[in-house]
């Protein structure tokens, strides 16, 4: 065997710990530095990963479509969205706080959705992508998903800030819990995932060929 | 094929083949320069790179993260003035404020995530740090290890500190359209803790701290 030619870890009877990243023999029971429980495959991730991902997606539609936060500025009272918010912000002249609060609520979200999508159905329904781009598009996944918590963090700010009843008040709205749930329902959808799945595919269609 | 390694030994193999979590290729583990990161050749995930992770240089980190970790959380990290009064709010009042309102599972999420998390990860490093220290030795110390060690990367997920400091740097635009907002002793020392955590993380290495239990 030589250096070149491709073996995964199954082929040889070999399995990488998921929690220690210690190689252990594939019919392991546990893993014998950390004790976690050893698996080759974790053939049911994919349908635990879409189950969470198809939750979020429904909930990315109140998450846009209701305020996520209401102001009250001398006794009128506005709504605003998600889209809304950001308007406000170009509006007001503060394009690169615009550009940011789109980034982590709209972009980053919607991204993180249609990237689990695309990466789910490739290995549910062996779909003709790059694998390789589709690994790397996860990775960028996994990384920025975090940031769209940036958004709960300023409403938590203002609400305490702005709180001077008819003058200037401002609260959270219904938008922000499903906005919350979407942020945790596709980190979990990514965390889940067995992503070997994907590359033992690739490996089938090499042997038909 | 197989019988080759059927009969290599268990620390054969530990060594000298190292399997990619993301795409279980078998990857020959080779000495590499510092600084240098090994990538899987199929899917470019990153495999492991040179183990630079010093006790004592985490320890001194750690300690200063644990010692910025409540001026950090108790002093207001924004200070609003409209019309003569002045409001102030903390990380935590902050969630707070939000869990008042009905709105727990924002709030819970913004106290796991800037005040929980960041906690739970000091501490725990803190803590195998200690151990180390202490020699690992069989028993109590060794299991505590790796059960800290099991945790850590939950730990580092749920800590969010990079994304709370940005957040107060949009709070503070966005309020500046109706209000003065000033920056307290809290804003300084949140975004030093972020900072000093930032490379304590660095020093820390996950592998590293597992081969520990390998001697
Ligand atoms: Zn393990
Ligand atoms: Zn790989």
């Amino acid at each position: 065997m030589t250096d070149n030619v491709q073996t995964t870890g199954k082929q040889m009877g070999l399995c990488l710990c998921p929690v220690c990243k210690k190689t252990n023999p594939e019919d392991a029971q546990t893993c014998s530095r950390c004790g976690a429980h050893n698996q080759a495959r974790d053939y049911s991730s994919v349908q635990k990963s879409w189950a969470l991902l198809i939750t979020a997606a429904i909930l990315l539609i109140p998450a846009n479509v209701y305020p996520i936060t209401t102001l009250v500025n001398q006794g009128k009272v506005t709504h605003d969205t998600i889209f809304s918010g950001i308007k406000h912000l170009v509006h007001s002249d503060m394009l690169p706080i615009a550009i940011i609060v789109f980034t982590a609520s709209i972009l980053v979200p919607w991204l993180k959705i249609i990237g689990l999508a695309i990466y789910l159905s490739a290995i549910s329904f062996s779909l003709p992508v790059s694998k390789r781009r589709l690994m790397a598009g996860f990775h960028i996944i996994e990384w920025i998903g975090r940031w769209s918590m940036l958004d709960l963090f300023v409403i938590s700010l203002t609400v305490a800030l702005v709180n001077m009843g008819q003058l200037l008040d401002a609260k959270p709205a219904p938008a922000a819990t499903a906005f919350a749930l979407v942020i945790l329902l596709t980190q979990l959808a990514a965390k889940v995932l067995d992503t070997r799945l994907l590359w033992d595919r690739l490996d089938l269609e090499d042997d038909k060929y | 094929m197989d019988l080759q390694y059927a009969s290599m030994h268990h620390d054969d193999i530990d060594n000298s083949v190292i399997l990619c979590r993301a795409c279980d290729l078998a990857v020959r583990r080779r000495a590499l320069p510092s600084g240098v990161r090994a990538l899987c050749p199929r899917c470019h995930t990153a495999l492991y790179d040179t183990p630079f992770c010093s006790i004592n240089g985490m320890l001194a980190l750690c300690v200063s993260a644990l010692a910025l970790f409540l001026p950090a959380n108790l002093f207001p990290v924004l200070e609003l003035h409209f019309l003569g009064s002045v409001r102030t709010a903390t990380v935590i009042q902050g969630a707070m404020a939000v869990m008042d309102l009905g709105y727990w599972v924002v709030g819970i999420a913004v106290l796991v995530a800037a005040v929980i998390g960041p906690g739970l990860l000091l501490l725990s490093i803190l803590s195998q740090v200690l151990l180390v220290k202490m020699g690992l030795n069989p028993g109590w110390q060794r299991d505590l290890y790796k059960w800290l060690l099991r945790r850590h990367g939950l730990f580092s997920q749920l800590t969010m500190l990079e994304i709370y400091v940005i957040s107060f740097l949009v709070s503070a635009f966005q309020l500046s359209d109706f209000s003065d907002i000033y920056f307290g002793v809290g804003t300084f020392s949140f975004t030093m803790l972020f900072l000093v955590t930032l490379f304590l993380q660095r020093e820390y290495n996950i592998e590293h701290m597992w081969s520990r239990l390998n001697d």
